[in-house]
């Protein structure tokens, strides 16, 4: 009962102020506007960096967003409501993970395509692409509950974050653009689907333990 | 027995660890810089020409040591992150805040010996291969654990204990990063040699010696780097105990006589 | 040999010293020998409180002098740094945390949500379910009546402290741990929560606040706990 009480109110809240959802696809929209604009509108150019641009652009729009997961809680005292309501944290973490997941995660998967038009990725890639994302997008919300567990009580710690999240995302980034370049250059990319799918499993078991104790320290 | 188990109970108590360990400074110090003198030397003037690679290998007697001791030094920070993170022994949090700043120095400059060997042999600076790649990102996990330990100060053992879980943290990721890397190169068909070179083909006793030494030195550098480093770390934290205001009137005494 | 008959002589001296120290009558909750630490620093002598029902403590002490970080503590939050809680002669922390609620400075009421919503969320995440009858009787009874739908941000400080204060009717747990509980609260308020705290006590319930300057809190309280800080010399 607990569990779904924290994903419903997390997803209220996100939901009651839309500018949570919609500004990481506002942000993926201004940056992409910046690559033809620096490399020029050839197709070829750009179809060739695609996979990579679009890839990348959904792991910063997803960064902006994580810093806050734990820190509004812990800042307007909801934080102490469920640590002190017996709630098991491994659960409030990975319950905080996957209201961040519906509110962010999905947001990014549906918008993929359209900043695949813009960069002129080939059109046999869209599946691929949005299957790899839908793999990555919960290791994001499950790597950023971690981050944001660790920085909840230092100011600007968003750049932080970034810092402490980005080593353990290389090989997210290597596996699931790596699944969308192959596929654009006509291979299959299975492999990479299949190591970035034993990443998400991972991250599942073992990233909410990470933050749980993450909090407990905080909160001492 | 007695003795051993004795001698590890005492390193574990801050008064004890810093008596016991300042009589190590000096002669870790002489011993480290007596051995790089050497083993530079050696390296430098003594140890044959490559006839593959002319004079300019020579840098892995500064490159290959640095790189062995970034890896292990993050492997030492990851146990006593452990034991820091599990049992709050003061001893292991200030021995791991010691050697995050010692590996990040020695992970940049075998990163840095590495740009410069690069540069006349393969005519670049930098290469995406394996080795490389992971040696950038074990700069970002060293980045990762100074930045969150130096980012919290209101309570610096509070501050230390989430430095050791961002520590632990890697030490887990280290062995995906690491495969995912070297996975990733083996795809791409970049470029096909190692910057990173390492000792697997040094079988001339004259070349493998003054390795040797360089890394028997930078041990040595090692011990005696952590071990100021974690004293100076105990008298921070534990500034209001007694024992530290009985050191202090030790060294002032000691400085005036 | 003798070094291992040494350690169990001075092992026995420390069990019957932690004996000595137990109180007579068992108390519903017990406090014993705590103290708290901030930033390394030990922040007060070691606090001793004995209490069951129908009792309440007030804790004073001048501003920074740890008032909040003991009752966080107490309330399980962080920890102690000596010291012990026991409730029903266990230390095991679950069992207190079912049977008491804390209320701290930030009141943990989200913005985003109605009041009504956030009673609901405090419920469920405490595993207790409510229909909206019960939080619009509680809402009533804290003085919002009418105001289960409006949003948590647009009330008055005063309101969101009635709405934080009304989670501790909504809950009911037995012991109450408030932070300066009558802050922000108009005249009115203050006596509606006087009366909650005496209601709540007559019917066996517990109340640990820190107040300044409520007199009649101060009168009716059973327990004192006053913070001293800890002299220079005194260190281990």
């Amino acid at each position: 009962m607990r569990f779904w009480a924290l994903i419903k109110r997390d997803v209220l809240v996100s939901w009651r102020k839309k500018s949570n959802i919609y500004q990481p696809l506002v942000f993926q929209l201004l940056i992409v506007t910046m690559f033809p604009l620096g490399l020029g509108a050839g197709a070829q150019t750009l179809a060739k960096i695609a996979p990579a641009v679009v890839w990348i652009l959904a792991l910063l729009s997803t960064l902006i967003t994580l810093e806050n997961i734990f820190k509004d809680d812990y800042e307007d005292g909801s934080l102490d409501l469920y640590v002190l309501s017996g709630m098991n944290l491994y659960l409030a973490s990975l319950s905080k993970a996957i209201a961040h997941w519906f509110t962010t995660g999905i947001p990014v998967i549906l918008f993929a395509p359209v900043i695949g038009v813009l960069m002129h990725l080939p059109d046999h890639s869209y599946g691929i692409l949005m299957l790899s994302l839908l793999l990555a997008t919960p290791i994001f919300s499950l790597l950023g509950t971690v981050g944001s567990a660790l920085i909840m009580n230092i100011k600007n710690g968003g750049m932080l974050l970034s810092v402490l999240i980005m080593p353990l995302l290389a090989p997210i980034l290597i596996f699931g653009a790596g699944a969308v370049l192959e596929t654009s250059l006509g291979n299959s990319a299975y492999s990479h689907l299949m190591l970035l799918l034993g990443c998400t499993v991972l991250s599942l078991t073992l990233a909410p333990l990470a933050a749980a104790a993450a909090i407990k320290i905080n909160l001492e | 027995m007695n003795r051993i188990v004795k001698f590890y109970h005492e390193m574990g108590s801050p008064p004890s660890f810093y008596r016991i360990t300042k009589h190590w400074l000096k002669p870790m110090l002489i011993l480290a810089i007596v051995m790089t003198l050497y083993g530079l030397i050696d390296g430098l003037f003594f140890a044959p020409t490559d006839y593959q690679q002319g004079d300019s290998y020579r840098i892995i007697f500064v490159h290959v040591p640095a790189a062995w001791m970034s890896m292990f030094i993050y492997a030492i920070v990851g146990v006593t992150g452990v034991i820091t993170f599990v049992w709050r022994m003061k001893v292991a949090e200030a021995v791991m805040m010691a050697c995050v700043p010692i590996g990040a120095l020695f992970t940049v400059i075998t990163l840095l010996t590495g740009m410069f060997w690069g540069k006349p042999m393969w005519g670049t600076y930098w290469d995406w291969d394996a080795r490389m790649t992971s040696e950038l990102i074990l700069l970002f996990l060293y980045i990762g654990v100074m930045g969150i330990y130096t980012a919290y100060d209101e309570d610096p053992r509070k501050a230390a204990r989430l430095a050791a879980l961002v520590a632990i943290i890697g030490l887990v990721n280290l062995p995906i990063i690491r495969y995912s890397v070297v996975w990733w190169t083996s795809i791409h068909q970049g470029s096909s040699v190692s910057l990173m070179g390492g000792s697997n083909g040094i079988k001339d006793w004259d070349m493998l010696r003054p390795l040797l030494v360089m890394a028997l030195a930078t041990k040595f550098y090692f011990i005696y780097s952590i071990f100021s480093r974690a004293q100076t770390y105990l008298l921070k934290t534990e500034s209001k105990k007694q024992w530290v205001n009985k050191v202090i009137e030790q060294e002032m005494s000691g400085e005036k006589s | 040999m003798i070094s291992l008959l040494l350690r169990c002589q001075k092992l026995k001296l420390t069990l019957q010293k932690h004996a000595a120290n137990k109180p007579l009558i068992s108390a519903l909750l017990q406090i014993q020998d705590a103290q708290c630490q901030r930033a390394g620093e030990v922040l007060f002598a070691p606090i001793n409180l004995a209490m069951d029902q129908s009792e309440l403590t007030v804790i004073a002490g001048p501003n920074g002098s740890g008032k909040t970080t003991l009752l966080e503590a107490m309330a399980g939050l962080s920890r102690f740094s000596s010291g012990y809680r026991r409730y029903e002669q266990s230390e095991e922390l679950n069992n207190w945390l079912q049977h008491s609620h804390y209320l701290g400075h930030k009141l943990g009421n989200k913005g985003n949500l109605s009041c009504a919503e956030n009673l609901e969320f405090v419920a469920h995440i405490n595993e207790i379910s409510v229909n909206q009858q019960q939080t619009e009787d509680v809402l009533d009874k804290a003085g919002l009546a009418g105001y289960q739908h409006q949003f948590a941000s647009d009330l008055s400080a005063g309101q969101k402290k009635r709405l934080a204060l009304s989670r501790l009717l909504l809950l009911n747990k037995t012991f109450w741990l408030l932070d300066e509980p009558f802050v922000n609260l108009d005249h009115a308020g203050c006596d509606w929560l006087y009366q909650i705290i005496e209601s709540h006590i007559s019917q066996g319930g517990a109340v640990i606040l820190t107040a300044h300057d409520q007199k009649k809190i101060h009168d009716l309280a059973n327990h004192h706990i006053t913070l001293e800080a800890i002299p220079e010399e005194v260190f281990t």
